[in-house]
């Protein structure tokens, strides 16, 4: 379980965060939405460690995050790899880093779950295509098992469709291996389809958060239909009659 | 304001890092410094007595600090002091020098920025062609080309085989066209290179097809959007240049035995005269910091984004 | 006078990129250019403006980002007056109150430079320029994926009060089948360099003939996917 207890992350004078707190399960997907600036990367680096909290306190099952091991999955799917390595030699980083034993079976399986050709493996970044990378670098963040999956705007990157069919991988792929999911995302209809609970962050703040069908049906805050209403005007959802 | 505050705070630190390097180098340098002097005025071997004697004058018994804050102090009110050879002030004869030394300083850069700009843009034309190309290998040999080097085979050429010019001295216009020349090359050279990876850079931003699809000519996005971008790069690398400048006035004023700074600085070393050898460095430090101070005030302006991310 | 464009294609290192390819478009309708990533949208959409702009009818291109339109380190006032002179155009404050208004960014000081204003602001302005020279046809490339979700629904919002009274068509390009079913009344589909389907919205929503549409009907909606 993750737990994110009031922490307030602080830059120079200005407050990027402040006084966040949810939790997550094993098993669950989060998803945390809201606009560019609202701080939903300084919380990514605050739950992987990599930006100091001011106050509050992030624990993995009452331990320090960092001893789960944590996995990321980022944003832009061919900048997430250094373009010199065979995707092989990145997707093994993981195992090598943790001092694992390589597993080639766990690497088929995953590979078959994720719709990859392991031939594929043998290229470079760029000699797949955009959504294809995407599902390597999602390979890549589960070879080592984590507990604890976050995902920075997985899907931005990718076109309409190639969006939903990773989308449900994604989904697929923790229905098998059980991980806890954090997914920071822009789009509701995506955190709509696929999480069980939403945050929605605004000025560093969580302005709302509940079940995720909940508060598509009803959000609680003015600005959490302003956030559905525009998901409706641009087509990302549906109207619920 | 407050940003011009730290750019002055920042131009005083180098300058008293400059001044106390400058003297330690000359205090710790190896032989004795008295000996050098002495040898400088009288020009024979000299008793102990007069050794001692300069010693004390020059300060050098009083150790390092003392004498360090001897020679700083009445510099923070404009004296640079008496040389220790003749007991002339240096400030007189160090103008004297300036005022050889910059002409030629100037008429170099002009002459580089003359030759590179259309280089530049002839190269940039069309990038790997044979006159972009030429041009590049143009800018490398003169990169490469040391300054004494270049400087001997203009004398060889102009002076000695075609005597279309003088080689040594600065008694008339003409002799400063040689030394101007060996420098500008040099300056031509790097100029050329940045500018042309500047204005290529420039035309690969991601915004410039937009101003060609809304009916921009060619010639003003040229000029208003590609030129200023082009512009960051070589400002940026004209405080470096003019370090470059410094270091090759010194090599070619010597070459060409011409009076200036650099003959006047190097004359000071061989003698140990330490007011002189500080006063040239201090000199030189000013106008360092003092141009680098301009070309962050030009940037800034060029490129406004940069306050912001100060802020 | 409908727009009409004859045979655009596109060859690119000896392929064919896009195929040849004839577009037409009513006087102020809207259309929607939708197809997988690589399927040619932009590349066509560029060839149309390219085609238009030669035969004289007015276009306008508004690309997906704003750092894709303006010049950081010029001025909006700059960048206005040089879209009026491109156009032929004499500075007019009304026509430009006019715009300002209409896309609510009257607020904006146009002495700053682009960084200075928000991200969907900037959009807009960017908007607004295209529309100076009261275009025949307003082309938009994925014009809401670079801003956060109320500020391009805003936006697209503003653009379809302004345009509903002005005989300018609009075409929108976009992978996202859901934003354009919202925002045009004609689709044309777009698959490996071809159009291979063209209909009213409605019509493809319903019934998707060739594959390329059905695919992006599938997968118009984040909770009706199928199985």
């Amino acid at each position: 379980m993750l737990r994110v207890e009031n922490i307030s992350v602080r830059c120079g004078v200005a407050t990027t965060l402040q006084d966040v707190s949810f939790s997550l399960g094993s098993g669950r997907a989060l998803a945390v939405v809201g606009e560019s600036g609202a701080g939903k990367s300084t919380l990514i680096g605050a739950i992987l460690g990599l930006v100091p909290c001011a106050s509050g306190q992030i624990s993995w099952h009452g331990a320090p995050v960092c001893q789960c091991h944590p996995a990321l999955v980022m944003q832009e799917p061919r900048a997430a790899f250094n373009p010199r390595l065979s995707l092989r030699r990145s997707v093994m980083e993981p195992v090598v880093a943790q001092k694992m034993q390589p597993d080639l079976n766990r690497l088929d399986q995953l590979c078959q779950g994720l719709e990859l050709d392991t031939g594929l493996l043998d290229r470079h970044p760029s000699e797949v295509s955009i959504g294809q990378a995407q599902r390597v670098g999602i390979l890549r963040a589960l070879i080592a098992a984590p507990p604890l999956v976050l995902f920075d705007e997985p899907l931005s990157a990718l076109d309409a469709v190639t969006q939903k069919h990773t989308a449900r991988l994604i989904a697929q792929m923790q229905m098998q291996e059980g991980f806890a999911a954090l997914i920071v995302t822009h789009d509701l209809g995506y955190a709509a389809a696929f999480a069980d609970d939403i945050a929605v962050l605004r000025a560093g703040q969580v302005a709302e958060y509940g079940a995720a069908h909940a508060f598509v049906a009803a959000p609680q805050t003015a600005y959490g239909r302003k956030l559905r209403d525009a998901a409706f005007a641009l087509g990302a959802l549906e109207h619920v009659a | 304001m407050r940003i011009f505050a730290e750019l002055v705070l920042r131009a005083a630190v180098v300058l008293t890092g400059v001044a106390l390097a400058t003297f330690a180098l000359l205090w710790h340098a190896p032989g004795d410094p008295a000996l050098a002097i002495a040898e400088a005025r009288h020009g024979t071997v000299v008793s102990k007595e007069v050794l001692d004697l300069i010693r004390a004058e020059a300060g050098f018994d009083t150790g390092f600090w003392t004498a360090f804050w001897a020679w700083l102090s009445p510099l923070l009110i404009g004296d640079f002091g008496q040389s220790s050879v003749t007991g002339r002030h240096v400030w007189p004869d160090l103008v004297t020098a300036m005022s050889y030394t910059f002409p030629l300083a100037l008429i170099s850069l002009a002459i580089g920025l003359v030759v590179s700009v259309p280089l530049a843009l002839v190269a940039t034309r069309k990038p790997g062609s044979w006159m972009d190309r030429g041009a590049v290998a143009l800018a490398s040999i003169g990169v490469a080309i040391p300054a004494f080097w270049l400087g001997l085979l203009l004398i060889l050429l102009f002076a000695v085989h075609l005597g279309w010019l003088p080689a040594m001295g600065a008694q008339t216009k003409a002799h400063a066209v040689l030394p101007a020349l060996t420098l500008a090359l040099g300056i031509a050279a790097s100029l050329t290179r940045i500018l042309r990876s500047g204005i290529l850079e420039a035309r690969t931003q991601t915004f410039l097809p937009a101003f060609y699809r809304r009916g921009v000519a060619a010639g003003d996005v040229a000029r208003d959007h590609i030129a200023p971008h082009a512009a960051i790069p070589v400002v940026t690398v004209l405080g470096l240049e003019l370090a470059f400048l410094l270091e090759g006035l010194v090599v070619v004023e010597v070459i060409f035995a011409r009076p200036g700074l650099g003959s006047f600085l190097v004359n000071a070393i061989y003698a140990r005269d330490f007011p002189k050898v500080q006063a040239v460095v201090i000199i030189a430090a000013v106008i360092f910091v003092t141009v680098n101070l301009l070309i962050d005030v030009i940037y800034r302006s060029l490129d406004p984004r940069m306050d912001r991310r100060d802020a | 006078m409908t727009i009409t464009a004859y045979s655009l294609s596109v060859q690119r290192a000896g392929r064919t990129i896009l195929h040849p390819t004839t577009v037409d478009i009513r006087p102020g309708e809207r259309v929607g250019l939708v197809g997988a990533s690589g399927s040619g949208k932009s590349t066509l959409g560029h060839a149309l403006i390219d085609a238009l702009r030669a035969a004289g009818t007015g276009v306008a291109h508004v690309p997906q980002s704003p750092d894709e339109a303006l010049d950081p380190l010029r001025s909006m006032v700059f960048h206005w007056r040089e879209t009026e002179q491109a156009l032929g155009l004499a500075a007019d404050d009304a026509r430009r109150k006019d715009l300002f208004d209409a896309l609510h960014i009257g607020t904006g000081d146009l002495r700053n430079r682009p960084w200075g204003w928000s991200r969907g602001m900037q959009q807009r302005f960017v908007i607004a320029m295209a529309l100076i020279g009261s275009p025949d046809l307003l082309v938009m490339d994925e014009p809401t994926s670079a801003l956060d979700p109320v500020v391009a629904a805003d936006t697209m919002d503003l653009l379809d009060t302004y345009l509903k009274t002005r005989k300018t068509a609009l075409l929108l390009i976009t992978h996202d089948l859901g934003l354009a079913a919202r925002r045009v009344s004609r689709l044309l589909v777009m698959d490996a360099g071809r159009i291979v389907e063209d209909a009213r919205t409605a019509r493809i929503l319903s019934t998707p003939e060739t594959a390329a549409a059905k695919a992006l009907c599938a997968h118009r909606n984040w909770l009706e996917l199928p199985c």
